[in-house]
């Protein structure tokens, strides 16, 4: 409560605060999802076709950390300072869940497959598939949060 | 009829900002794009810097990935103009707008003074041991420059 207090002080009571979280936020996803898009990309044979997945992956995997550390630090501080719009929107529960998945399945079966030695085409192409629909659909959600309220 | 009022008036631009979910929709794109390939803009300049895929040849994180920026780019350019002409009277008189119109103007300034010495001489780069200050230069420039971008961007929304 007390840290809710803070943050919704912060946020609702300097004019800059709430933007400044929004582009920190989206600055995050950028590094963020980027960094993951590059590693899909690989997989899907599209870039970097010299290096292996798993080699990207471990260039990407620190970088996709941190970023998505701000990411959710700055998203949570945002849903604090509103909870109670957040809490009756109708898009942003299915953003959270679509999120939960994507992440949990970044750092299981994405991670897995991507440093394998050689992983199969269609297992590759098919991880990568899945986990690009994921972070699209992440950010749809949050832009889609704001609009339908 | 101001300028900005008639292009608001485009038959397909009116129904555009008029509908519900094309404008979100639109915006969505614009993000995802941001996201896919504004990381590799972000990439590229890391390993300009000499801060990640160190052992990837400048060479190859360069023309592997430009072909994927100029797409994203192309998306960007399209989405932008969309969003920004179905309410252009809104964005006429939004500072915010001019001052990211301005920052697009200095990223073509910084492709036109560094391809030549930078992004078009990649092979040489990976042939000498150390990363010249020009190189990092432009890399921590670019990085400068699409931080306000986006910033700008998102500020355009809070101007009224």
């Amino acid at each position: 409560m007390l840290l809710q207090n803070a943050v919704v002080d912060a946020l609702n009571n300097t004019e800059w605060a709430f933007p400044l979280a929004e582009c920190v936020h989206i600055g995050g996803f950028a590094i963020g999802v980027g960094s993951i898009a590059l590693v899909d990309f690989r997989l899907l044979n599209l870039a970097l076709r010299k290096e292996s997945p798993a080699r990207i992956l471990r260039y990407t995997e620190l970088w996709t950390v941190i970023a998505l550390v701000f990411v959710v630090f700055s998203g949570f501080a945002l849903f604090l300072s509103q909870v109670g719009i957040y809490l009756i929107n109708p898009i942003f529960p299915i953003k959270m869940y679509v999120l939960a998945a994507a992440l949990v399945y970044n750092f299981t079966l994405h991670r897995k497959v991507a440093s394998m030695q050689d992983p199969p085409p269609t297992l590759s192409k098919a991880v990568a598939i899945v986990s690009l629909l994921l972070w699209i659909a992440v950010v749809f959600g949050g832009i889609f949060t704001g609009f339908l309220e | 009829m101001s300028i900005a009022q008639s292009l608001e008036n485009i038959g397909f631009l009116s129904r555009f900002s008029e509908s519900v979910l094309a404008y979100p929709i639109v915006l969505s794109i614009h993000l995802t794009d941001i996201a896919l390939f504004g990381g590799m803009i972000l990439m590229t300049n890391l390993r300009l810097l000499g801060l990640t895929f160190n052992s990837v040849s400048i060479t190859q994180m360069v023309t592997s990935l430009r072909p994927w920026k100029r797409l994203g780019g192309t998306v960007q350019i399209f989405t932008g103009l969309l969003l920004a002409t179905c309410e252009a009277t809104k964005y006429a008189p939004n500072p915010f707008f001019w001052t990211k119109m301005a920052i697009l103007g200095l990223i073509g300034v910084h492709a036109l003074v560094f391809r030549p010495s930078v992004y078009n001489r990649t092979e040489e780069l990976d042939k000498s041991k150390v990363i010249p200050a020009r190189v990092k230069l432009a890399a921590i420039l670019s990085l400068v420059l699409w931080t306000a971008m986006f910033t700008m961007g998102r500020l355009i929304a809070y101007w009224e």
